[in-house]
């Protein structure tokens, strides 16, 4: 641990001793732009700390205000480091890739949010610690499948119906662990992150066949300790519908097969199948065409009924879309000067710090930008350059627990906070719309992540990643 | 004045004007959900809800909000759990959970929740 903080903190020291448009050395790789001969003036990574600490103390101590000024200052964030790169460094591959990157992203999301939001799953059966556990672990799977977006919108409202005679918050946090964040660990839909990797060239069953292991042990110790919780929860789950003919009814099936094109299309790239035909120079490809579409259509032709048992609102991708956009405008410099910086430090970047510092500022950042930049430090280390997809290959070919301590570091710590990944946010939101009143951003951390997570997390760490 | 009965049976409306909404019947407020604020606290030091008690109807005032036409879509809801004026607030069987949805021309349509609506009293 000590190393993780002196790497940390010999890292941001000397992002002080750079001077604006210092020349690339010999030994420099930049994390964007090949060709750029310059890195970025670390002072520019300001917009991308101010966005990240206004992302987590807006919606906590000043609510009204950053609801309605957020995607402003995101924007506005964003094209002061776009001003920089063009006006200034003259460069506009990095920016032109930010885009990129941003808008297969947001495609994504978007698509898997609608296509969710047009469904409802309604429980008919008594909740009780076994019908939970299994309810979490089918959640926990499914994640992988529609992501840990989807399978939080989805699921969240029958789960909550089905103990609302007893419920208590720790089973919102327990959903929130489990399907908002650990389950969606084993592919590239799972979790955001995950997603960009693959976009990057992480092949896309590369996490399935190294996180697996890692993966049903933090699954198999949170079931276990939910189910000590819930046992000891003494009230007793008594409606059932009398309506009801089926213990599962689904609304707005036909939805389910709008997710199966957009998990189709997450292939649909000219890296993964060369017969594609690439759409360039325009930022976008046929695959977010698939995926946008997808999000219209099952949006056009959803019972109004369902949406209003949802209680749909585009609030919620319409705030992943803005502050998004500044997030991956903002980010260019932190991941070039990373990059640089790893190569610095090289020696001293282990598994374990990559483990540790991917999951640190996960827990409080978002975890898909530190993602990157923990990619991009790792594959510093290697001299490799994230932005070229047969480097990020050739880096999984050299030793890939850098890549698998990345990788669950990132998803896993992001259940630390409510505002480690986008879904905890949503299902507290969704809890709090059902009238549950939810633990506080501090209340979260001391009795359920530091108390829980923290131990299973170490667990893994002393388990797989210790070298 | 309208019992609550009769506003759901004749399905009346209440109206919306900027953060106000009207209601056409006069009740007790216990739980207010909207969005995800669960407000409790309707004391006069509170800073959620200013509840106008008018001669025929029940005035409500969301103070956080300037415009709830701008915050809710469509599809969400003002939560409301309540007591009808002249019931024993102190019986379970008299707290009653209406939806309210915003509508066109300021039109408020109120409903008792359906099972498929998440309210946990």
């Amino acid at each position: 641990m000590k190393k993780v903080f002196f790497v940390l903190i010999t890292f941001f020291v000397n992002l002080n001793v750079f001077a604006l448009g210092q020349q690339n050395g010999v030994d420099t790789v930049t994390a964007n732009a090949v060709h750029s001969a310059q890195l970025p003036n670390p002072i520019m990574v300001l917009p991308f700390i101010i966005l990240l600490a206004l992302i987590a103390t807006g919606p906590i101590f000043y609510k009204h205000v950053w609801e309605r000024n957020y995607h402003k200052i995101s924007i506005m964030l964003g094209l002061f480091t776009v001003g920089y790169y063009i006006g200034f460094l003259n460069d506009f591959t990095s920016v032109e890739h930010s885009v990129t990157e941003y808008i297969s992203f947001i495609a994504l999301l978007t698509s898997l949010f609608m296509a969710s939001g047009s469904i409802l799953i309604k429980v008919n059966f008594k909740a009780a610690p076994v019908t939970n556990v299994l309810f979490l672990l089918f959640g926990a799977v499914i994640s992988n499948l529609i992501g840990t977006t989807g399978a939080s919108m989805l699921l969240i409202r029958p789960f909550i119906k089905m103990n609302r005679e007893r419920m208590k918050p720790y089973l919102i946090i327990f959903f929130i662990f489990i399907i908002s964040n650990v389950g969606g660990a084993l592919t590239p839909i799972g979790d955001p992150p995950l997603f960009l990797g693959f976009l990057r060239g992480v092949p896309f069953f590369w996490v399935i066949q190294n996180v697996f292991s890692v993966w049903m042990i933090a699954v198999f110790l949170l079931l276990s300790i939910f189910f000590l919780f819930d046992l000891s929860n003494k009230k007793k789950a008594e409606t059932i519908s009398a309506e009801a003919k089926h213990p599962v009814e689904v609304k707005g099936a036909k939805n389910l097969i709008y997710f199966a094109v957009i998990i189709a299309a997450v292939f649909v790239d000219p890296k993964v199948m060369s017969w594609i035909p690439s759409l360039h120079p325009l930022p976008f490809g046929i695959r977010e065409i698939i995926m946008f579409s997808v999000a219209v259509i099952s949006f056009k032709t959803a019972d109004t009924e369902i949406l209003k048992a949802n209680e749909f609102d585009f609030a919620p991708i319409k705030e992943v879309a803005y502050l998004f956009i500044g997030i991956f405008l903002t980010m260019i410099p932190a991941l070039q000067l990373i990059a640089h910086e790893s190569r610095v430090y090289s020696s001293y970047l282990t598994q374990a710090t990559f483990y540790w510092s991917t999951g640190a500022l996960s827990s409080f950042l978002d975890n898909a930008p530190t993602y990157l930049n923990f990619l991009s430090a790792a594959m510093g280390k290697f001299g490799l350059n994230v932005n070229l997809a047969a480097d990020v290959k050739h880096f999984i070919t050299v030793d890939e627990v850098y890549l698998r301590a990345i990788s669950v570091g990132a998803v896993f710590f992001g259940a630390m906070t409510y505002i480690g990944n986008g879904p905890n946010f949503m299902v507290k939101s969704i809890s709090e719309q059902a009238g549950i009143e939810m633990p506080s951003f501090f209340t979260y951390m001391i009795k359920y992540s530091l108390t829980i997570l923290l131990p299973i997390f170490t667990l893994i760490w002393f388990l797989f990643f210790r070298g | 004045m309208y019992t609550l009965n009769e506003v759901i049976e004749k399905k009346l409306n209440g109206f919306c004007y900027g953060n106000r909404i009207l209601l056409p019947f006069k009740a007790q407020l216990l739980k207010v959900v909207i969005e995800s604020d669960i407000i409790t606290d309707f004391s006069r030091s509170s800073k959620g809800i200013q509840i106008v008690d008018q001669k025929d109807f029940l005035d409500l005032y969301f103070l956080e909000y300037k415009r709830l036409s701008d915050t809710l879509s469509a599809y969400e809801a003002i939560k409301i759990v309540l007591v009808e004026e002249g019931k024993d607030v102190f019986d379970w069987n008299n707290h009653r959970k209406i939806a309210l949805y915003l509508t066109e021309k300021h039109k408020v349509t109120i409903e008792e929740t359906d099972a498929d609506i998440l309210f946990i009293e």
